[in-house]
């Protein structure tokens, strides 16, 4: 812009909220032209200056484009809009000086775009440039941080060993699933971990420095990509996930069918198809195995971290669920209680033996012939199942009062007397066990449901047992 | 005498010592005038409710409502002096910023409280084997344990929430002072009703309460009942009235999409909180009817369903974790700026994550019910909705690290803290997606990986944010500053120890030791971790003493705070610490980003009122 196109006495208005902006133009290009040749006005806002627009007439506008408070849009429609001579200059101290002039009779779209285009904030300064090839540098290094500390977790993952031995078919296919969580940890981990930990040692203040960080306050291309990319993700490892669930509930043709019975605090296991009852769990190997869960009292959990599947056992006749497991692995397992079921839940473990289909077939029939004569003995076993989860036969006092040399001692009662243990106290106590309260132990912990579960033949094997035991 | 009697506290106090005899004789006397013995549970029950109404009434916070009803003029909450010193904080005040200190008090009282309960079975899980608890007790204590803890957080989020959003936003106040009062003070009585459930013989069934194990056994989970209850209308009154403030107390000029970031994150905390608590209540308040009256709702053997409880309990108590996490996520995103010196990355995107996790959150909480044998094909979509809840989680922690990315951090105590928060939240993060997909999550359900997963997410998400806001803010609060020395001590032993902990207890998980549980074969193998972890718990209580003996040295003689000592922004460092009574003389001017720091010359807003002299000096 020459000062020739500048008449004498032309009418400058100054938009911009910012009296120092203002003040100060007005002084430089007063200088410059000659105070007497020009008249200024200055307008703090949109409204100002739109008035004065009217009002006023000025050929030329100077506008703050550091100032986010004027309306462009408006401000180039009524720009456009008149057909009085005018010019408009943009001005923006912020972004390096950058000085535009518009002439409203020569102004084309392209210039008009331009216009709206013009930054409000600062954003292509050379500093900014300098920073960038910078940038780059740091990004190389931490990404290439982000790949070798994935590598390395990763390999320190598989060479620890994060899970138990597989001993079902239904392990291997989940453990495929585990593996690919495992190295996305070890990739999320890294990433953010590098980055933060970049951050804060290279760019960090030093104590007492007070510099303010590179001004950017977003990028939705980035926040865009950070969105989709995720999402596929996710839903890719949800379908993963479907598949793999799938996969394991797949039906053989001919499960051994095993009906699991949890209770406060033990469990059983009973062989609908033969008849048979036990508290180990007996399975044969590579045959899927059909457990139908129920619980006598609260809910239980039926887990065998080798086999990694769980089931939660539920009470009530209608709530059987159901878990197939294929064990592939001969071996000793344990299968333990996951809920919590009160009391002795830490000690709600039975064995489980994974056994060749011969060696099951041996158990089976051992089980099928087993028929004691004995009273004491078969008492022994109906305990084995219902009882010696809370009365120990060693004199260790569990949730119950022991066993060990119970039968004939003198019993305090919770009420201060006492009583002798006989035939006619157990079977009172079996059967109604909040009657009489053995001092120590409070009531309301031992079903009062035994007269039901068993018959009386085996209460009296029971109480058989009983004076065995000293 | 009379000068103990003028605490609102002590008054309260008798209140409920003389409501629960009330409530307790009311039930008995009706059993005994219908000749029956004594059963004590429901006279229990009663005198508990009795109790809790009593101490309200005794501390007076029903007094202007009640002179309200009769038509009589009270005073508006802004006339009202409140006590001088720190007297204010033992009875009622209309003052957010009052309220906001004495729910950090509770908070902080609970926290040693729950934390003290977690070292007593730290300690017996230390060798297996059993060593000093009974069962009963173990499980007593793991139970309360979780409940006493989440209270402990409810009444940290709602501390912050009360004391920086008014500020924040330019308000005088919050919405409703009075309802704030009665939110905060009705917690008081129910964490005492809480945790006087260990005098009843205490429960056995953990935090979540599952029937039908609740409807049997001790009579403690009875006060655990209502004890929860009240502490969920705490914060369903704080929630509503946190929504009025955010959505109406603005001050003018300021658009949603320009308040401060932690606006956005309580305002989301608090939709959940407001429309979810109810659920919890409403199946804590079943069990205890179905224990009291007979009405089988979930016992089986009655006709009833227990899984209809988890799907009832879950419904509040997943969203739960993103109440617990977002104000922290909040005050993350909130200081982060201050500290690197740069601009938030994405403030809308972050903004909208909030809401993003607010609103998956609420569609996700049967995935705790994977293994407990609901409908099968129900698990696949709710697989679906969890791990959607990755992609928000996932703009907060790309928006941080870019943040970040550049910055100048300082590296002062409260960013310490931050640092710690966003790397114990990822591990926390990065670890659920395995409890997402479900067969991975058949294995890991019910185990330690979930504890060491879920303390990830509740120190991530909750503790280090709470602490990094306590040092950042505590010399708006009391003038003073704490030590940095032991603040950073505070935060290398707490660290640590946690993340000892944290690994020691997914390590163990995933090879099989089984949530809550009093004891454990020792042919796991698992002696020596136990140990370990034992020991990092013990570090984590030491870190948390030296927070606490910081605190009461930084309030007692800490170094005066001098104007904006952070170089924040934000209109609460442009005005005095402490912070006047009335908050800000005139209304707070917003002239451009609450975030633009490294943008020369630019303010969030203009503050008229005198601040300290030494804001100057400080540079």
């Amino acid at each position: 812009m020459s000062d020739a196109e500048i008449e004498p006495r032309k009418k400058v208005l100054i938009a911009s909220a910012n009296p120092l902006f203002a003040k100060g133009l007005q002084k430089v290009y007063g200088e410059k032209w000659g105070a007497e040749s020009v008249d200024f006005n200055l307008a703090g806002s949109m409204e100002e200056t739109l008035a004065r627009l009217e009002s006023w007439q000025p050929e030329l506008v100077i506008v703050d484009y550091d100032d986010r408070t004027i309306h462009r849009e408006a401000f180039l429609s009524h720009f456009i809009a008149g057909d009085r001579p005018m010019q408009v200059m943009l001005v923006s101290l912020q972004a390096s000086g950058e000085v535009v002039v518009y002439d409203r009779r020569t102004l084309t779209p392209a210039q008009a775009e331009d216009w709206m285009g013009v930054p409000a904030r600062p954003a292509h300064n050379p500093a900014k440039l300098k920073s960038r090839s910078g940038n780059m540098k740091h990004f190389l290094i931490a990404g290439t941080l982000v790949i070798v500390s994935t590598a390395l977790i990763s390999l320190l993952f598989f060479a620890v060993g994060l899970l138990p031995d597989q001993a079902s078919t239904q392990a291997v296919t989940i453990d495929t699933l585990f593996n690919a969580h495992f190295v996305i940890i070890a990739f999320l981990f890294s990433l953010i971990t590098v980055f933060v930990v970049y951050s804060a040692v290279v760019f960090r203040s030093k104590p007492g420095e007070k510099q303010e960080g590179a001004y950017f306050t977003g990028n939705t291309r980035l926040e865009v990509i950070w969105t989709v990319i995720p999402l596929v993700t996710v839903l890719g490892f949800s379908y993963w996930g479907a598949q793999n669930l799938a996969e394991i509930r797949e039906e053989a043709a001919q499960p051994l069918n095993v009906r699991v019975v949890g209770y406060q605090w033990a469990w059983l296991f009973e062989y609908p198809d033969y008849g048979v009852t036990s508290t180990t769990l007996y399975l044969p190997v590579n045959k899927q195995a059909l457990l139908s869960l129920t619980s006598r009292d609260v809910i239980h959990s039926f887990w065998v971290p080798e086999f990694r599947v769980k089931q939660d056992v539920l009470p009530g006749e209608n709530l059987v669920k159901q878990l197939r497991v294929t064990p592939n692995k001969v071996g000793n397992y344990e299968v333990m209680c996951a809920e919590l079921c009160g009391g002795a839940h830490a000690y709600m473990n039975s064995p489980v033996q994974v056994v060749s289909q011969a060696e099951f077939e041996t158990w089976l029939s051992e089980q099928v012939n087993a028929v004691e004569a004995d009273p004491a003995a078969r008492g022994q076993k109906w305990a084995e199942i219902n009882c010696t989860s809370c009365h120990t036969l060693d004199g260790a006092s569990l949730v119950g009062p022991t066993w060990k040399g119970l039968y004939g001692s003198q019993v305090e009662l919770e009420d201060g007397s006492t009583v002798t243990v006989d035939d006619a106290y157990l079977l009172e106590s079996i059967l109604d066990p909040n009657k009489l309260i053995h001092k120590g132990y409070p009531p309301n912990v031992m079903p009062a449901t035994y007269g039901d579960l068993l018959t009386d033949e085996q209460i009296q094997d029971i109480i058989a047992f009983i004076q065995t035991v000293d | 005498m009379k000068k103990i009697f003028s605490y609102d506290i002590v008054r309260g106090v008798i209140g409920q010592l003389i409501g629960t005899p009330i409530g307790f004789g009311l039930v008995a006397g009706i059993q005994a005038l219908l000749g029956r013995p004594l059963n004590a549970e429901p006279a229990y029950v009663v005198g508990a409710v009795f109790g809790v109404l009593g101490f309200l009434i005794g501390l007076g916070a029903f007094s202007d409502w009640y002179h309200m009803v009769l038509g009589e003029e009270v005073h508006e909450p802004e006339e009202i002096q409140d006590p001088p010193g720190a007297r204010r904080y033992w009875g009622l005040s209309f003052d957010h910023k009052v309220i906001g200190v004495q729910y950090g008090i509770l908070s902080m009282v609970l926290l040693a409280l729950g934390g003290t309960f977690a070292l007593i079975f730290r300690t017996e899980l230390a060798a297996s084997g059993r060593q000093f608890l009974s069962f009963q007790l173990f499980n007593s204590l793991v139970g309360l344990h979780g409940m006493v803890l989440i209270a402990s957080i409810l009444m940290g989020i709602a501390a912050i929430s009360n004391y920086v959003i008014p500020l924040l936003i330019g308000a005088r106040d919050m919405a409703f002072p009075r309802l704030n009062a009665l939110s905060f003070w009705v917690a008081v009585p129910a964490s005492l009703v809480l945790v006087s459930s260990l005098a009843l013989g205490g429960f056995e069934t953990g935090w979540t309460g599952y029937a039908p194990l609740s409807i049997r056994g001790p009579m403690g989970i009875q006060l655990f009942f209502v004890g929860v209850w009240f502490v969920g209308w705490s914060s369903i009154l704080g929630a509503l009235n946190l929504i009025a403030t955010i959505v109406r107390m603005r001050t003018p000029g300021m658009a949603m999409f320009n308040m401060p970031i932690l606006a956005w994150s309580v305002l989301a905390t608090s939709i959940m909180a407001l429309t979810a608590t109810q659920l919890i209540g409403l199946a804590f308040q079943m069990t205890l009817f179905e224990r009291l009256l007979g009405m089988s709702f979930f016992d089986p053997a009655g006709g009833g369903n227990p899984i209809l409880y988890q799907h009832l309990f879950w419904f509040y108590s997943h969203p739960a974790v993103y109440i617990f996490v977002l104000p922290g996520l909040g005050v993350i995103s909130e200081l982060l700026p201050v500290f690197v010196r740069k601009p938030l990355f994405g403030y809308r995107w972050i903004a909208m994550s909030s809401l993003g996790i607010a609103l998956v959150g609420f569609l996700v909480w049967a995935h705790h019910m994977f293994a407990a044998g609901m409908e099968e094909y129900l698990r696949v979509p709710f697989m679906y909705s969890t791990l959607l809840v990755a992609v928000p989680t996932g703009v907060k922690f790309f928006s941080w690290t870019a943040t970040m990315w550049q910055g100048k951090m300082r590296l002062q105590t409260p960013m310490y803290f931050l640092l710690g928060a966003i790397s114990v939240f990822l591990v926390g993060g990065i670890t659920g997606p395995m409890a997402g997909t479900v067969s991975t999550d058949l294995h890991i359900t019910d185990s330690y990986y979930i504890v060491g997963h879920f303390h990830a997410t509740m120190f991530g998400g909750y503790i280090f944010p709470v602490f990094a806001a306590i040092y950042y803010w505590f010399p708006k609060i009391t003038g003073r500053r704490m030590s940095e020395k032991l603040g950073k001590w505070h935060f290398w032993l707490l660290y640590i120890g946690f993340m000892v902990t944290s690994f020691g207890q997914m390590r163990i998980g995933l090879l099989g030791m089984r949530r809550r549980i009093a004891d454990y074969d020792a042919a796991l193998g698992f002696d020596l971790p136990h140990m370990i972890i034992t020991i990092a718990g013990y570090m984590v209580a030491v870190a948390v003493l030296l927070f606490f003996i910081n605190l009461y040295h930084g309030a007692r003689a800490g170094e005066p705070a001098k104007g904006n000592l952070w170089e924040s922004r934000s209109p609460e460092w442009l005005a005095p610490s402490p912070m006047p009574v009335h908050n800000y003389d005139t209304p707070v001017v917003v002239v451009g980003e609450p975030y633009d720091y490294g943008l020369e010359g630019s303010k969030y807003v203009e503050v008229n009122q005198p601040v300290a002299p030494a804001a100057q000096a400080a540079d």
